[in-house]
């Protein structure tokens, strides 16, 4: 698969080093401002990025990134104007994974199989529907397929066995895991209990990479979420870290991602043998 | 999962958290829906707790004066005022018996939130309704119904603070505590929710086809109802699917008219697409944005209708028809007027649409579900007629 996301998480697993993906609301402060913030991204060494796509109703979304998504909304933001900007990171010479983040209708109500297309043209590399479970995801795994997408489905803590093991075998590129039950936002402690789940979900996964998100903030929770996975995710903190520096914002989006890409458990062997 | 679909429509579009929470839902439901026991018991509350069998009313003077047999089906006389408790006793029975403590509901009207209070009152449960600001406002009385029962009202500020918001609200409820039982108030969103919720209104349907055959010695020409996420309408409905001769069809809100773009017409107005879990008829724009609906019914202003009338249309079963909010008004004016009747003004959409087309509907046998009783709209109705009456004073 010829797959910047699938390359970048290859090698993240055979080497045993550590990543983060960094979540941003696409057309929150404008979509000059969000490309200038795929640069940053890209610069602050995290492995690749989810570009939300906002949505009026997000039932998965706490009130932060819920007030990004009106806020990107107001302003103008469309499926095609994301596209467009994605297309200009590529030809400005950007290569970070992008996955393209959002609810089943914004993305899937002009038909699947032209929009997978779009987007890879524009420089995509997979797509994460939160409202959309392994038993309704065929239509979207065969056009992701026909477009080289990498498809990413969920674990979450209330799944079971066989659903977990589904969705890995649905996915590529990575496992989305939702480190607890709940919205995006409030914060994830990684006691023993969450990083046990994780440990489970590593174990059921076969060789697919996992990526660990909902409410990782600050650098120990990049430490605790990558002892077992191979990537954490920053959504709602880095959304609204964005949202407070104003003009600073993509100054303050870089030096906070590399404080957290420091922060990965970067582990030679086997990740199971702890 | 199986049979989640109504021919395209349907589906379970849920975030993976609540994957596990509707596969438990839906094997609890196939296993007590045919078990005697649990049926006993959910029929003996409906008779002698809920007040079933409702009466069928034979409208004698509309139907004289539009030259129509008009026909009521009273869910107006169901306890708390509305067909919503059907399916409410029916699901908190249900989760009662999977050994839930917490349900979790959204209301627009406010009925089937007062609903859900009243059979977490009865049953002993633990009960929160989600209401948009602007529903809690133009329906206060059913707010202080569900505070006097003991449930606590979570009056949502987000969107447009209608019925909308409050499910996207309920459902975010749901995803931080799995182990509740989320009450859904119509025959929308994820599977089992549509088919199960159907099946608890069934009830309606099969009351009133008997009733018609006994009352008027045969079956009706047209079933009617109004159709907000379209649980009333499918309770009729389901009863006469095999009865060719019936004609069925469902009245959506018209608000201020189709072309105002001021309605929550979804058949007329929409396209498919997928909301609060499931793939149906929607009001969205050309990018997916779900658009704002209005209408002067808190029950009808919705933006996504129900899987399974999304099918019955499709397959030209069921005809989908609106009313103006203007129209509904009118109907809330003769049924109080001329039958000593106040219907919600969900349920007045429906008699308005017939009270339109008196014209088609000349001699015709007509059974109209009336969803509910127009208690909680005396605050809509009274504002609207005194701006009616100070802009004909600025007229004259
Ligand atoms: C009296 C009444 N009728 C109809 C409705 C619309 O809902 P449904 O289409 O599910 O019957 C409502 C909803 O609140 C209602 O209160």
């Amino acid at each position: 698969m010829n797959n910047r996301l699938h390359r970048v998480t290859r090698e993240l697993r055979a080497s045993g080093r550590r990543g983060l993906s960094p979540y941003l609301t696409a057309g929150d402060g404008g979509l000059d401002q969000t490309l200038d913030l795929l640069h940053a991204v890209e610069a602050s060494g995290a492995s690749c990025c989810e570009l939300g796509v906002p949505f009026s109703d997000p039932i998965a979304d706490g009130p932060v990134l819920q007030a990004a998504a009106d806020r990107a909304l107001a302003a103008g933001t469309t499926v095609n104007r994301i596209l467009a900007m994605v297309a200009r990171f590529r030809d400005n010479g950007g290569s970070l994974p992008i996955a393209l983040m959002s609810y089943w209708n914004p993305l899937g109500h002009r038909g699947w199989p032209a929009f997978c297309s779009e987007a890879a043209t524009a420089g995509i590399d997979a797509l994460i529907v939160p409202d959309l479970p392994v038993e309704e995801g065929g239509e979207v795994m065969e056009a992701a397929a026909a477009a080289e997408l990498c498809p990413i489905f969920f674990a979450a803590p209330t799944s079971s066995e066989r659903r977990i093991r589904a969705s890995a075998a649905a996915s590529r590129g990575f496992l989305y895991v939702v480190g607890r039950t709940g919205v995006t936002g409030a914060g994830t402690t990684f006691d023993s209990s969450a990083l046990d789940f994780l440990k489970g979900v590593r174990a059921l996964a076969g060789d697919l990479p996992l990526a660990v998100g909902f409410g990782i903030r600050a650098a120990e929770d990049v430490a605790a979420a990558t002892r077992y996975a191979d990537l954490a995710i920053v959504g709602t903190a880095l959304v609204e870290r964005i949202h407070r520096a104003g003009a600073q914002a993509t100054q303050a989006a870089e030096e906070y991602l590399r404080e957290l890409v420091a922060a990965t458990t970067s582990v030679s062997s086997s990740p199971s043998s702890d | 999962m199986k049979h989640t679909r109504f021919g395209p429509y349907g589906g379970v579009f849920a975030p993976e958290t609540l994957m596990a929470s509707l596969e438990e839902l839906e094997d609890a439901w196939r296993s007590l829906w045919s078990d005697l026991g649990f049926r006993a018991r959910l029929s003996g509350l409906l008779r002698d707790y809920a007040g079933r069998p409702t009466a069928l009313t034979h409208a004698e003077r509309l139907s004289e004066e539009f030259g129509f047999e008009l026909w009521l089906k009273r869910e107006d006389l169901l306890h708390t005022g509305a067909h919503k408790l059907n399916n409410a006793l029916g699901q908190c029975l249900l989760a009662q018996a999977m050994g839930k403590t917490r349900i979790l509901a959204e209301t627009g009207a406010g009925q089937h939130g007062v609903a859900t209070a009243t059979a977490c009152a009865k049953l002993g449960l633990d009960c929160v309704v989600y209401m948009g600001s602007v529903d809690a406002q133009r329906q206060r009385p059913n707010v202080l119904r569900m505070q006097l029962m003991g449930a606590r009202v979570v009056v949502v500020e987000h969107g447009q603070r209608t019925l909308k918001d409050a499910i996207n609200e309920a459902m975010r409820a749901w995803v931080s505590d799995p182990q509740a039982h989320y009450v859904l108030g119509s025959a929308l969103g994820p599977h089992p929710f549509p088919s199960m919720v159907a099946a608890f209104h069934e009830v309606i349907g099969q009351e009133a086809r008997a009733q018609i055959l006994e009352q008027a010695g045969d079956l009706p020409d047209y079933a009617i109802a109004c159709v907000g996420g379209g649980s009333n309408a499918i309770g009729l409905f389901r009863a006469f699917l095999e009865d060719e001769s019936v004609r069925l069809v469902g009245v959506e809100a018209g608000g201020e008219g189709i072309d105002s773009g001021r309605h929550a017409a979804r058949f007329a107005g929409g396209s498919p697409g997928v909301l609060h879990g499931c793939f149906t008829w929607l009001l969205q724009d050309d990018d997916g944005q779900i658009l704002p609906t209005h209408s002067v019914s808190a029950g009808l202003d919705y933006p996504a209708v129900g899987p399974e009338h999304a099918d019955l249309e499709r397959r030209q079963r069921a005809r989908y028809e609106s009313a103006s909010d203007e129209v509904a008004l009118r109907a809330f004016a003769a049924l109080s007027e001329r039958e000593g009747i106040l219907p919600a003004l969900e349920s007045s959409h429906a008699v308005g649409w017939v009270m339109e087309q008196a014209q088609e509907l000349q001699g015709k046998r007509l059974l109209v579900n009336l969803s509910g009783r127009g208690d909680k709209d005396l605050g809509t109705i009274f504002a609207l007629r005194q701006e009616g009456a100070s802009d004909a004073e600025v007229l004259s």
